[in-house]
């Protein structure tokens, strides 16, 4: 048990310094303010049109079970939750009241989303990135590069106490470990589905090429008409997709080969945005950063190794242009 | 106060396992978000041809409008705009056309007199995509059944 433990501590609580995460914050809080925001004009025209929920969600049947539907569920109300979600998006940008602004953030989006699916419809692509958003609000998020950390630093300056360097925090890395562990367990979800519903034949091309055509007709996709009668490549394409989400999950427990699956993971995304219009854009987003800030000693030792070359081939060319 | 490890243990254990929760349990696999079933697409089709339809509705209105009618007018998402109205009126089922008006004319002063579902055939041959338009079905607001 005790030898469990130290296993479960050391994957999900190593040491390390604040500033993945923080960077990570960043880019994320950045990415949902301006790509992926609430979109107001839909949810007051679901206000207004509609006088009752359709199978509504958690979230929202539970708010609506404390307040009236008629009080809370109006395009005023909406109207304010969109400002305040604005602006402490913001302050979780910045780093100012970093974890309290986080969590509203968080929740003020979750509510947003729980709201437009309450009307019937339900899509994947947000969910693992607002729980992402969630995590911020219960880690050291705003530990670095934030206004906090800036705040924190003038303060001990003033009581002339000396600035600590980066913290280094056995909790900074569990969010993204967290996103990384969602992701191979949805992937791997929505492959093993494919092989139990549908079995083998859901490789035979037929299957990709018939969703794919009805997708992208349908929202307009050039790409993927043209997909939709390439028989042999949607074949391999079906495959392809099998392997890549069933075997996701391998990019947890072989960590070196977890760039990678990013990599292939965010193509894959794009290619399945031509073909059918399958907007996964959080998913890139996510795989976008776990590729940077989960792991990443693999890019800057290519970056060093790079920066190495140059600097040797200017010093060799200010050399060469030294008079003898 | 417990340390902040092992609660955050305990939450990515539980997050983890709401995750079973719309597998297990099938009335509240709709409601549950962000812990959704991934079983998207799931589905395999058998060896046939490669078709899809387009379907749209169109409204004409009392004073002679026309009218698209989509999501945005409806006030209903693009999912339950097809399982309420658009795939049930393609197989003629007027009921789903007497709500449509219901909920369309609600509080209009031009309302809906009647609703044409157009929709095109389309599908892959060795020479490309061949469309073929079917017969428009119109539904009146007056009419019992579809035309």
């Amino acid at each position: 048990m005790k030898r469990w433990i130290e296993r479960w501590n050391a994957y999900w609580f190593p040491e390390t310094t604040t500033r993945e995460l923080c960077l990570s914050r960043i880019v994320v809080v950045a990415a949902q303010l301006l790509l992926f925001p609430p979109v107001l004009e839909k949810h007051i025209n679901y206000l207004t049109k509609n006088s009752e929920f359709i199978d509504p969600q958690v979230i929202i049947s539970a708010i609506a079970a404390v307040f009236p539907r008629e009080t809370v569920f109006t395009p005023s109300v909406f109207t304010t939750l969109y400002w305040v979600t604005f602006v402490a998006g913001l302050l979780t940008l910045v780093g100012l009241f970093t974890r309290p602004s986080a969590f509203v953030f968080a929740l003020c989006n979750w509510i947003f989303v729980a709201h437009e699916y309450s009307y019937g419809d339900r899509h994947h692509g947000e969910a693992l990135f607002c729980i992402l958003l969630m995590c911020y609000a219960f880690s050291p998020s705003g530990d670095s590069y934030s206004i906090d950390a800036l705040l924190r630093r003038w303060r001990s300056r003033r009581a002339g106490v000396p600035v600590e360097g980066p913290r280094r925090t056995d909790t900074a890395m569990w969010p993204l470990k967290f996103v990384h562990v969602l992701l191979a367990m949805t992937y791997f979800s929505t492959g093993a589905s494919k092989l139990i519903a549908g079995g083998p034949s859901w490789m035979n091309g037929y299957t990709l090429q018939l969703y794919t055509f009805n997708d992208a007709l349908n929202r307009g996709m050039p790409f993927g008409i043209w997909l939709a009668q390439q028989h042999a490549l949607a074949i391999a394409l079906s495959i392809f997709t099998i392997l890549f989400e069933t075997f996701f999950f391998v990019s947890v427990l072989l960590p070196w080969t977890a760039p990678l699956f990013f990599i292939v993971g965010i193509f894959f995304h794009l290619s399945l945005y031509m073909a059918g219009g399958h907007d996964f854009f959080q998913h890139i987003v996510l795989l976008f950063v776990l590729l940077l800030f989960l792991a990443p000693a693999w890019w800057r030792a290519w970056l060093n190794k790079y920066l190495a070359i140059l600097s040797a081939r200017w010093r060799r060319q200010e050399q060469a242009q030294q008079p003898v | 106060m417990r340390e902040p490890k092992t609660i955050i243990s305990i939450a990515i254990i539980l997050v983890i396992l709401l995750h079973a929760a719309p597998l297990l349990y099938r009335a509240e696999r709709k409601t549950m978000w962000p812990f959704l079933d991934w079983a998207m697409y799931k589905d395999s089709r058998p060896a046939g041809p490669i078709r899809a339809y387009k379907k749209h509705i169109t409204g004409i209105t009392a004073r002679g409008q026309r009218e698209s009618v989509t999501t945005d007018l409806t006030g209903v998402s693009i999912t339950s705009f097809n399982m309420l109205y658009l795939q049930p009126m393609w197989t003629r089922d007027s009921s789903a056309a007497r709500q449509l008006f219901d909920r369309l004319n609600r509080v209009r002063e031009d309302p809906f007199v009647e609703l044409r579902l157009e929709s095109e055939t389309y599908t892959v041959t060795d020479s490309g995509v061949v469309r073929e338009d079917n017969p428009v079905i119109t539904y009146r607001a007056d009419a019992a059944a579809p035309q």
